[in-house]
């Protein structure tokens, strides 16, 4: 019988964790701690309130958007239950997003992709089902059908674009384990707060309408937040 | 019974502060050093980066294999850290956010000097001809820096978090932003070239 081959990798001498010179760390000692003063910091509860103050805030204008052009009242209501159930997953997308982890345990990166896909796919499933009336798209796509939707969709933007700057802003260098995908995270929640408060104030219930102009908004600022989340949110 | 005169009394009150200060500064916790060093405690510094140096150096001095770039990137780490102090979240793991920071300092120091690890020639302008497999070292330690620096950086990054700096894998995965079962298949792959490399050593008596 032939005796087993001993592992080499049972008893490594794995190296051991190396100190930097003496100069080396003076050096970062004296940086570190000159004139060192308490941080500005904000606290988590402040950042949120950011953020949803944000939201609020285009909500508002939203609302007073559908009231100033003669909305039916019926609709403007509609419009404020959907951005009030949205604002339920809008917020649990910033919790898990953002809430920063408990001590000893880390964001689950796995929940957060697939709030990253789940939410807009979720969301425009919302929009299909809100859609009353259906024109094919080669009539969407001329005259004042496409030019209504043009300003929907740059109001949509504008809106989503300052929810998911104040998104940004609060949690600003905060994340240097996955910043792309935080990104991506707050252009979700701005895009869903924008598309929310331009269907408070659009009287439209056509698809392509809804698709183009207050969905496919989610996408585009998810995609920028990706781009600018490592810039933004990693230290 | 020793008596005290009343002069003495600050002396003593302030020793028995600092003796109890010390030990609390070396029983805390890497996260409770970062709090107080972001409440503006130095001392606190110190004994974080006590801690946290060693492990970031050996992380960056195998990402780079050239101590004196990893010595800077280790100074780029901190002042990072330092201007960032304010924005780390209370009771977030400390190791990982740190080693995430050096992490993205490194890459994003070889994307803008397009630095590539070469050896230069003699005369410091060619990279030099590079031996097919240069034989390792007669000693297993020396064997084993080899056989990692020779090691593609994806497994390599993997196996030195897990096995010298000692993040647990859903740790590491997170400084690499990649999934645990990912780093599970590097650190395995890695392991099993490691094996190839290493064979001999298990044949010598």
């Amino acid at each position: 019988m032939s005796t087993p081959t001993p592992d080499p990798l049972a008893d490594l001498p794995w190296p051991k964790p190396e100190c930097p010179r003496e100069e080396v760390s003076a050096a970062i000692r004296s940086a570190c701690t000159k004139n060192l003063c308490p941080a500005q910091r904000m606290s988590a509860a402040l950042r949120l309130t950011l953020c949803v103050a944000a939201s609020s805030f285009v909500a508002a204008a939203g609302y007073w958007f559908g009231v100033s052009h003669g909305r039916s009242e019926l609709g403007i209501r509609l419009g404020l239950y959907g951005a009030a159930a949205w604002a339920v997953l809008q917020a649990a997308v910033l919790f898990v997003g953002f809430g920063g982890p408990r001590r000893g345990r880390l964001p689950t990166r796995t929940l957060r992709l697939a709030l990253a896909v789940g939410v807009p796919v979720l969301f425009l499933c919302y929009l299909t089902c809100s859609a009353w009336t259906y024109v094919p798209f080669d009539q969407f796509s001329h005259g004042a059908r496409l030019s209504h939707a043009l300003r929907c969709g740059s109001v949509a933007l504008f809106f989503g674009a300052l929810v998911s700057g104040a998104v940004l802003l609060a949690w600003r260098g905060t994340d240097p384990l996955t910043p792309r995908l935080s990104g991506a995270l707050a252009g979700l929640i701005g895009g869903v707060g924008g598309a929310l408060a331009v269907g408070i104030g659009c009287p439209s219930h056509e698809a392509w309408h809804l698709w183009v102009s207050h969905g496919l908004i989610i996408v585009a600022l998810a995609g920028m937040g990706f781009a600018v989340g490592r810039r933004a949110l990693a230290p | 019974m020793t008596s005290y005169s009343a002069s003495m009394w600050p002396a003593i009150e302030v020793a028995r502060l600092t003796s109890e200060r010390l030990p609390t500064l070396a029983e805390s916790t890497s996260e409770q050093l970062m709090e107080r060093y972001v409440d503006g405690e130095a001392d606190a510094f110190e004994f974080l980066y006590r801690r946290v140096s060693p492990n970031l150096m050996g992380y960056l001095l195998r990402l780079t294999r050239n101590r004196e770039r990893a010595e800077d990137l280790l100074q780029i780490t901190f002042s990072k850290i330092h201007r960032a102090r304010g924005s780390y979240l209370r009771g977030a793991p400390v190791l990982p956010w740190i080693l995430a920071i050096a992490r993205r300092s490194f890459l994003d120091e070889r994307r803008s000097a397009h630095v590539r690890t070469e050896d230069l020639s003699p005369d410091g302008s060619l990279p030099e001809r590079q031996n097919e497999a240069p034989p390792l070292p007669a000693e297993l330690s020396d064997a084993l820096e080899v056989a990692l620096d020779r090691l593609p950086e994806t497994y390599r990054e993997a196996i030195v978090l897990t096995k010298i700096t000692g993040l647990t894998v859903a740790e590491a995965a997170t400084v690499l932003g990649a999934t645990e079962t990912a780093v599970k298949l590097r650190v395995h792959r890695g392991y099993n070239q490691l094996r190839k490399e290493l064979e001999q050593y298990s044949r010598t008596p």
